[in-house]
């Protein structure tokens, strides 16, 4: 099945109907995800400077709400419209899927990340052309390929080769039979800028760096310890619980972390388990390459290159890979 | 450019394998083109490793409080801007000029916007200078940006910092490369006095950006850091500006980061300052 | 929000321990009438009060904020009142040049012995907070704020 991209408006209308509609849009000068308001989204270019993770996981999301007294009253929030997600690409895609697994699949169900998952509908568009430090096919993905997305619209030139990889997408698909025909798409040329030399074996043997304190220092030297990486990236999923209270209402939340705060590691009584740079960063970098495959079997990074992009000290996670792969195999 | 770059080279070397200093700051590049990031080079033999173009954009001096008691001296590559950084830190009572070894580099601007309106391309404050001094410019006005704005009506004001505020990701880069930001512990960081509220939203943004506008603004010393950081392109350096342009009206002429002994605008006091308080 | 008849302004005062507040009593003690909606918050010093205080109180509903303290030149303290009147003066520019009403945020020098002019001060800032209506710029019951 295929579809002319001229009819992409007629599509996204349908869309729209009775639902909230997220497409990728300029906001105040930053693309991002917005809420589509008619015009033609901006599917071409660099991927959206902020991930779509916030229509998931938001920023700040309340959790419930409290009133003291004599009798506590606690009351439950919730908040999970309709929503359908059009645009992402497949690295945005796959960190939906990490997040899947964190919050749904591995141990416990986070009912606010659940509720709202099932309640999206994921429409992926391949992806358009490659940023300049994009390197999702390093971590194993496919830039004209999204298995995650309840539906895929695949290729370049002017049509879109439309799959459904879910029930959800099925039905959806259903509604859309007047605009689709039958007919072959050629696949995507989009291909990633960098390919740093990424592989399971060096996942595994990446932990085996943890002692070398030299190499860590080397590659952490220039990091101010800012939460940009963290903020930017799709897969980040680290919050922290905290109350809002005016007088004796108020409510918990919870907001995004980084790793790279001084706060996140500081235990109660002082204790920081992670006091300097180094620390932080290694962390960062081994649970996206490593720690996070020995638990859930694939690796925490997309190769979206975001926070290449935007880290304030030109760190770059794609030449730390490279660094590390030449002292793993020497 | 060159002739600094060798000249750096050359004087690393030296001072690393006389054993003068413990480490060098600088830039080396970074993959891909036009990319530079800051170097830290500990052995003679990885001199060459420095470089010094145009993309040399990052601030060196703040990594000066990343080490406060280093084990020797440490050599940093240092333009016009690091070196009223490093006065900042100095006058600030941060770092200690025996542990600095200041490797000064004339600039005639790089690729940041900030450096057309520099008005000290040249070091401040050195132990050697590389190569011949930049000319000098002052065919700019300070204060621009904020003129510009403060034409614009209070409700226009409103709303323009409404929307550049909601749009912050509180990311902290802004603190985090200031070399004016330097207390030990930030005070967003201590989350349990409830100073800065966690959420991520235009208000507790505000009260961030503005909060730390006031901590910094009478010590700034206009690198433009903070803007060039910004992964949200956020004016930041417009607080700032405001406020230095009123210490310049209310107080005399006031640039900070010029001497390594400066009291702060806010830190001293004048018995006939303007007063309109009655 | 519409200004309907009921509502009131709510003015947060930092009074200095030295001047303003011995002031704010006398005014007390001499029944003297002034507007009930300022709140009086005792600080040892004008310049105990910290630029963050002021934007913390707006930002939890304050519509206006007075700062007040004892002349310049009669600190308990030599000198503290003197850096008060340069941080001040300064924050009432950034406050406007950020959007709010400069009006909303006064500072006043009042003595112990001029419980009048606290008297009147107040009526004046909460004749003109009135006027200007809620804050909302600064309000985070306004906003989504959690």
């Amino acid at each position: 099945m295929r579809l002319k991209k001229e009819d992409l408006n007629k599509i996204l209308a349908l869309l729209a109907k009775n639902r909230e509609l997220f497409v990728p849009g300029q906001v105040r000068g930053i693309k991002q995800f917005k809420l589509w308001d008619g015009e033609t989204p901006e599917l071409d270019g660099e991927n959206t400077v902020l991930p779509p993770k916030d229509i998931l996981f938001p920023k700040t999301e309340k959790m419930y709400a409290y009133k003291t007294g004599t009798e506590t009253e606690i009351s439950e929030i919730v908040d999970a419209p309709e929503r359908v997600i059009f645009g992402i690409r497949a690295c945005d895609m796959h960190s939906i899927e990490c997040m899947d697994s964190v919050f749904i699949r591995e141990g416990y169900e986070d009912s606010f990340y659940a509720r709202r998952r099932a309640k999206s509908l994921i429409v992926a568009v391949a992806c358009p052309g490659a940023g300049v430090n994009c390197f999702c096919e390093s971590m194993g993905l496919d830039p004209d390929a999204a298995p995650g997305a309840d539906i895929f619209l695949s290729g370049g030139g002017e049509f879109y080769g439309v799959t459904a990889n879910t029930e959800k997408g099925e039905t959806e698909l259903k509604k859309w039979t007047q605009y689709l025909t039958d007919g072959d798409v050629p696949k995507g040329e989009a291909h990633c800028s960098l390919a740093p030399a990424m592989s399971p074996e060096l996942s595994e043997k990446l932990t085996g760096l943890f002692d070398d304190d030299e190499f860590w220092q080397e590659v952490t030297e220039p990091c101010l310890q800012c939460g940009t990486c963290s903020f930017v990236c799709p897969t980040c999923y680290c919050f922290d619980i905290n109350q809002s209270s005016v007088g004796d209402e108020g409510v918990a939340f919870r907001c995004w972390d980084s790793c790279m705060f001084s706060d996140y590691n500081q235990n109660a009584g002082g204790h920081n388990t992670r006091p300097t740079k180094k620390q932080r960063l290694r962390n960062r970098y081994l649970h996206k390459l490593a720690y996070f495959n020995e638990r859930h079997g694939m690796e925490l990074c997309v190769g979206c290159g975001r926070c290449i992009n935007k880290c304030p000290a030109h760190l770059d996670i794609a030449e730390f890979i490279d660094k590390a792969a030449e002292v793993c195999h020497d | 450019m060159s002739d600094i770059q060798s000249a750096l080279h050359k004087r690393a070397r030296a001072l690393l394998e006389n054993g003068d200093v413990e480490y060098v700051i600088g830039w080396e590049n970074a993959r891909g083109e036009n990319k530079t990031r800051p170097a830290f080079i500990r052995r003679a033999e990885d001199a060459e490793r420095l470089v010094w173009n145009r993309w040399c954009v990052n601030s060196t001096a703040k990594y000066l409080l990343h080490d406060r008691w280093p084990k020797g001296k440490i050599a940093i590559c240092a333009r016009g801007c690091d070196t009223r950084a490093i006065n900042r830190m100095l006058s600030d009572g941060q770092v200690k000029r025996e542990n600095i070894y200041i490797l000064g580099i004339p600039c005639a601007g790089v690729e940041n916007q900030i450096c057309r309106r520099c008005a000290h391309r040249n070091p401040l404050v050195y132990d050697e200078l590389l190569g011949e001094p930049a000319e000098e410019k002052t065919d700019f006005d300070r204060f621009e940006k904020v003129k510009e704005m403060q034409a614009m009506t209070l409700e226009q004001r409103r709303q323009m910092w409404e929307d550049e505020f909601t749009k912050c990701i509180r990311c902290y880069a802004c603190r985090n490369v200031c070399p004016a930001c330097n207390c030990r512990e930030c005070y967003a960081d201590q989350y349990r006095t409830g100073w800065q509220g966690k959420q991520f939203n235009a208000v507790e943004n505000r009260v961030y950006g503005l909060t730390r506008a006031y901590h910094v603004g009478d010590r700034c010393i206009e690198c433009g850091e903070c803007e060039r950081v910004c992964p949200m392109d956020l004016p930041i350096m417009l607080q700032t500006g405001r406020m230095l342009m009123e210490c310049n009206e209310l107080f005399g002429q006031y640039e900070c980061g010029l001497s390594d002994d400066e009291t702060p605008a806010l830190g001293t006091y004048n018995l006939n300052d303007a007063d309109s308080f009655g | 929000m519409p200004v309907n008849e009921k509502w009131m302004p709510k003015i947060l005062a930092f009074c200095c321990n030295w001047c303003t507040y011995t002031g704010a009593d006398l005014a007390g003690l001499n029944r003297m009438k002034y507007p009930a909606n300022v709140r009086v918050l005792r600080v040892p010093c004008s310049s105990r009060v910290s630029p963050q205080f002021v934007l913390r109180a707006f930002q939890k509903g304050c519509d206006g904020v007075m700062v007040c303290g004892c002349h310049p030149g009669d600190c308990h303290y030599t000198s503290g009142n003197y850096y008060t009147r340069r941080r001040f003066m300064v924050l009432k520019e950034m406050l406007e040049f950020n959007g709010i009403e400069p009006e909303r945020f006064q500072t006043r020098w009042i003595s112990g012995s001029e419980a009048g002019k606290f008297r009147d001060t107040v009526a004046e800032v909460s004749e003109i907070v009135t006027k200007l209506g809620p804050n909302t710029a600064f309000n985070e019951r306004r906003a989504e704020n959690v």
